[in-house]
């Protein structure tokens, strides 16, 4: 009994550490909290099978133009004859009777030959971008003002006009310009982003981090105090709310780790199964960064709030239980109106942004690659199913500021909200009477 | 150590021939010789001469038991009148609340019939007056009565059940008794089904009076819409069935009083979060096959008659599918509670 | 003593010091009330030194007293003081008490040394020294040699020793032992008895509370009587016992031949009457019990009786209770 620890950071740290051991431990020894956990594993591995699934499979080219037909049967695709400026639906007329003659392609060329090529430059809220790169447009036989069906004065072109008020861009192509994108590149892309947002959103952040602490934080101190072994920790020099922290550091250790791990497999599957350049997307690794630790801040808070639900009620459930189906409507909504003020009232629509900032950051040119899928018509097969998907899940952070700004204030904000539960389970802990 | 039997807590026969040594001492058993001097425990060593046996007599109980199903009724009826008033089972006073709160809100729907043909706004009753998509949305609405209403109520009610028994130690209360483990979780079954009905199917039922009633429907009406209002009856019986077969399957798993609630949330919630997920992503519909909501929505929608939102397999599948949730959840059900141990836990 | 938070969260500046001149435990006036029932009704005591023993039938508030003594509870009326600090506004003193609950429930996946480890480490010790002081303690308390086995293997009257065992490696200056005997098998409750003895020697602060009054006999002279809530009597038990053993006894013996034995009884000194209650019965009056003890197995040997059983109906707690209770009326 000598060796007395001298600070109050030593002693603070010496029954920290047994707590949070101790509670790490009777956590491994519990079959529950392997089922929960395992369970929760086996639940998003599903969602990872379909993607590889889709992935390895890809998507099917079509032709969204229907230039590859040959309608006349004279043997030339029509984008062929429209290009040498013959009569796609005439067999007398085909690029086989020029001088000299032209042997025809195969259909396979006229499928995804004219592909996005939009970009934004400067600041000008009227613009104009595009190429046809099949030249379908600028062969294309008629006046001038045919070739600029968009009226800009630009022929061949797409003109990008930026809303006044919402500050959206709109796209108002010419005809054929950008009108056969490859589908299953896009789709591709579009999908696997969509993957990694949604994943993040609604598997881990909703799904893991609101589930594990409901199963395991909830009874992290009622159970005890039921059971009557509150006693043996509470008569020790060592406040309640010390306690409380403790437990929760401890939980904390079973559930963080297993988030992280989790995050990493993600990543590195999604990373090397996601269409790319290289072989590894590097590119994501910022949002899966920020969906662990999204996830992570969102089972501190659900954690604090649950444990302290238990607390407060032998009925703690019954708090707890309506609180998550409102965070799973907050969720729905702020992928929807990530602006909508009503979040700022949720765990959820804080965390959420942290992915939203981090997909901001990572994916700088996301508006464009949208607006390029959901805005060509309904002709366009999987881009736009992928790109309403992407959409679905993507949204720019609520508060309006820049990426990094909006992450750090959620930050700031979830950990608010988790000292705030803390100090109020540690209030409610302290005034009960332990029978 | 020498450790010597303890001495007898006080003496309590003495034979005749019993030497009388006065102050007994008692070497101490752990380790020490000290510690009984200073005690006066009059104390005689003496072997024992006499001993005594009882007789024992078992008599066996000739009255006539009560019929099975009188025996099974008792069981139920305990569950049942718990929920309105004492002395019986004890359901949590906030389980009694928030279904009193459910049965209520799950009426909003034919408060509103009778508003509407009370002030005759035929706005509301096209709104919220009996119809098709009404009668199914009563019983399979997602959202509220899915996600905050029917399953929370199933979670509360099954979260207890079984699992509190042991816990308690009351499961061998009713183990010592002439009741068979079927009989118990039968009934047991069947209560938290009725209270679940008193919410799903006698709400639906007075929806389907208020309309009657409030606009005065003649025998025209109710011909036309009496096989839906039956379709939306059995929906809701396959609606309770399987929420009581799933919960009452984690209830008998588990010890805790947290699990078997949660456990069914997120059951319900969870795969159907996980369906919508990889159904928005990839738009496959295959994992609302796992969801329990969404087979019985499917199969709801195609008993009512609704527009089908599943279109890529055929309502069949999600039957099969409905069908091997509840054989799992019934088959775990019975398997645990035959051999359930009888302590307390 | 180490610092640490008090219950509203400051962190205290300097060393948590008990008053010199305070009381051990010092309860004024405490009332604890649930509604309408009083738990304890106005209980004023002061314990400092020596080994103290609290008697009571189940429900006589001993539990409670402990629980308020270890801030569990806070008292609806009177002050209570550890030290001289009031234990349900800070946990510091805590560091000088040990204290063993009543509840069965332990951890029982964790070994008994992982147990006193664990909790020693929440006294401010490190791993090392809090290993070390665990072996001392399971040593002393006779579990050196199943220390390393689960806590949910261990017979009742190891639970109870791994209990004392976490309660004592603070090397505590109070123990509280909220019924170490109960359920335990005669062998781990002479084991327990000695235990808490051998703390009482080395100058503990001890309180321990039973509702047999053979098993406090062995262990303390120093009883508290509560009843219902209220302080029925306190101090040496021998006083107490002088004084009891003044009200009217009975001695039952069934015996062979129970008017000869009546016979040879009846010139004893201090027996007031003798009845029969059946044939074989013989039911002796007395006023003072302790005489009659003395006497009675000469008696019975040099008469050459066959006794089967005797008995003191009335030396049980119960009927101290009633005693006390009825203001002297038996």
């Amino acid at each position: 009994m000598e060796a007395k620890p001298n600070t109050i950071y030593r002693a603070l740290d010496r029954k920290a550490a047994a707590i949070t051991e101790f509670t790490m431990r009777q956590y491994r020894t519990k079959a529950s909290t392997w089922v929960v956990l395992g369970v929760g594993l086996v639940a998003i591995s599903l969602v990872m099978l379909i993607y590889i699934d889709v992935m390895a499979s890809g998507f099917e080219s079509i032709d969204n133009d229907g230039d590859s037909r040959d309608w006349d049967n004279d043997g030339y695709p029509t984008g062929q004859e429209i290009k040498w400026g013959t009569d796609p639906f005439s067999d007398t007329s085909h690029p086989g009777l020029l001088d000299p003659p032209v042997e025809p392609e195969p259909a396979s060329n006229y499928i995804d030959e004219d592909g996005f090529d939009i970009s934004i430059n400067g600041d000008s809220t009227s613009q104009s971008t595009g190429f046809d790169d099949d030249g379908d447009c600028y062969n294309l036989d008629g006046t001038s003002s045919r070739k600029d069906s968009n009226n800009n004065g630009v022929e061949c072109d797409i003109a990008l006009i930026q809303s006044r008020y919402t500050g959206e861009w709109d796209i108002y192509p010419d005809i054929n310009v950008d009108e056969d994108p490859d589908d299953s590149a896009y789709a591709l892309e579009a999908t696997h982003m969509a993957f990694v947002l949604g994943m993040g959103k609604m598997g881990f952040v909703l799904l893991l981090g609101l589930f594990l602490p409901l199963f395991l934080a909830t009874g992290l101190i009622r159970d005890e105090m039921t059971s009557g072994t509150m006693h043996f920790m509470l008569a020790k020099p060592i406040a309640r709310t010390e306690v409380f922290l403790y437990r929760i550091l401890g939980y904390l250790g079973i559930v963080w780790p297993y988030l992280i791990g989790l995050g990493i497999i993600f990543a590195l599957i999604s990373g090397f199964m996601g269409p790319s350049d290289g072989i590894f997307r590097f590119n994501d690794l910022g949002v899966w960064l920020a969906i662990v630790f999204a996830a992570m801040m969102a089972s501190l808070v659900y954690g604090m709030l649950f444990c302290a639900l238990g607390v407060m009620w032998r009925y703690g459930i019954v708090l707890a239980i309506p609180f998550a189906a409102w965070e799973l409507g907050m969720c729905l909504l702020s992928m929807g109106a990530p602006e909508a003020s009503i979040l700022r009232f949720s765990v959820i629509g804080w965390a959420l942004m942290i992915v939203d900032a981090a997909a901001v950051l990572a994916w700088p040119n996301m508006e464009l690659f949208l607006l390029q899928g959901t805005s060509f018509g309904n002709d366009f097969g999987s881009i736009q199913t992928s790109a309403l998907a992407l959409q679905f899940f993507y949204a720019t952070p609520g508060v309006g500021t820049s990426g990094l700004a909006s992450a750090v204030i959620a930050t700031i904000v979830l950990l608010i909200q988790a000292s705030v539960f803390w100090f109020t389970g540690g209030a409610i802990f302290k005034g009960k009477e332990i029978e | 150590m020498s450790e010597e039997p303890a001495q007898t807590e006080a003496p309590t026969e003495f034979g005749a021939e019993a030497p009388v040594t006065g102050q007994g001492r008692m070497a101490a058993a752990w380790g020490t010789s000290a510690g009984d001097e200073d005690l006066s425990v009059p104390q005689v060593a003496q072997p024992s001469s006499t001993g005594h046996i009882f007789q024992q007599e078992y008599k066996p109980w000739h009255g006539t038991l009560n019929p099975r199903w009188m025996r099974n009724w008792a069981i139920l009826r305990h569950h049942l009148l718990g929920i309105f008033k004492k002395g019986h089972r004890p359901w949590g006073m906030p389980t009694r609340l928030f279904i009193l709160v459910v049965f209520i809100a799950s009426l909003s729907d034919a408060a509103l019939t009778l508003l509407s043909g009370l002030i005759g706004d035929g706005s509301i009753h096209q709104l919220w007056g009996v119809s098709r998509d009404n009668l199914y949305g009563h019983v399979l609405g997602f959202f509220p009565r899915n996600v905050l209403y029917y399953p929370i109520v199933a979670a509360l009610l099954v979260g207890a059940v079984i699992s509190e028994d042991r816990q308690h130690g009351t499961s061998a209360l009713y183990f010592s008794r002439p009741i068979t483990r079927f009989d118990y979780v039968g009934m047991k079954f069947i209560s938290v089904a009725i209270i679940q009905a008193l919410i799903i199917l006698l709400t639906l039922t007075l929806y389907y009076l208020a309309e009657i009633i409030s606009l005065g429907r003649g025998w025209a009406w109710i011909m036309d819409t009496f096989p839906l209002f039956i379709a939306a009856f059995l929906s809701g019986m396959m609606v309770i069935f399987t929420y009581t077969s799933i919960g009452l399957a984690l209830s008998s798993v588990s010890k805790g009083k947290f699990f078997p609630g949660i456990g069914l949330l997120s059951i319900v919630l969870g795969t159907k979060v996980l369906a919508v997920l990889v159904s928005t992503l990839f738009d496959r519909d295959i994992l609302y096959l796992l969801s329990p909501y969404d087979c019985m929505a499917h199969v709801g929608q195609t008993l009512i008659g609704t527009q089908p939102t599943y279109d890529q397999y055929s309502w069949s599948w999600s039957f099969a599918s409905l069908i091997v949730m509840n054989a799992i959840a019934l088959y775990t059900l019975s398997a645990r509670v035959s051999s359930m141990e009888v302590t307390r836990e | 003593m180490m610092p640490d938070f008090d219950q509203d969260g400051k962190g205290q500046t300097q060393a948590w010091q008990p008053e010199p001149a305070a009381p051990a435990v010092l309860l004024e006036g405490v009332s604890k009330s649930y509604g309408r029932i009083f738990a304890l009704s106005n209980i004023t005591l002061a314990l400092n030194g020596g080994v103290t023993g609290v008697l009571g039938p189940n429900g006589a508030g001993k539990s409670t007293m402990f629980k308020l003594l270890m801030g569990k509870l806070k008292p609806s009326q009177g002050k209570i003081r550890l030290f001289g600090t009031d234990p349900w506004k800070n946990p510091a003193p805590y560091a000088r008490v040990g204290f063993v609950p009543e509840h069965e429930k332990m951890y029982d996946w964790m070994t008994a040394h992982q147990f006193v480890t664990t909790f020693a480490r929440l006294n401010g010790l490190t791993r090392q020294e809090a290993s070390i002081e665990a072996d001392r303690v399971l040593n002393f308390v006779g579990l050196a040699d199943v220390a390393h086995k689960k806590i949910g293997q261990y017979s009742k009257g190891m639970r109870q020793r791994a209990k004392i065992a976490h309660a004592l490696v603070n090397d505590p200056e109070l123990i509280i032992l909220d019924e170490p005997l109960q359920g335990c098998d005669p062998l781990a409750r002479t084991t327990i008895m000695n235990v808490i003895r051998e703390l009482g020697r080395m100058g503990r602060t001890v309180i321990v509370s039973s509702h047999i009054l053979q098993e406090i006999e062995r262990i303390t002279e120093q009883i508290i009587i509560l009843h219902n809530g209220r302080l029925l009597a306190l101090g040496n038990l021998h006083a107490i016992r002088e004084k009891l053993d003044q009200i009217p006894h009975r001695i039952s013996i069934e015996a062979d031949d129970a008017k000869a034995l009546a016979k040879d009884v009846i010139d004893l000194d201090d027996v007031s009457g003798i009845s029969f209650p059946n044939k074989n019965h013989l039911s002796i009056q007395t006023h003072n019990l302790g005489a009659i003890h003395a006497h009675l197995p000469s008696v019975i040997v040099n008469n050459n009786h066959r006794i089967h059983t005797i008995d003191n109906p009335d030396d049980d707690l119960a009927s101290i209770l009633g005693y006390l209770t009825s203001g002297g009326r038996v």
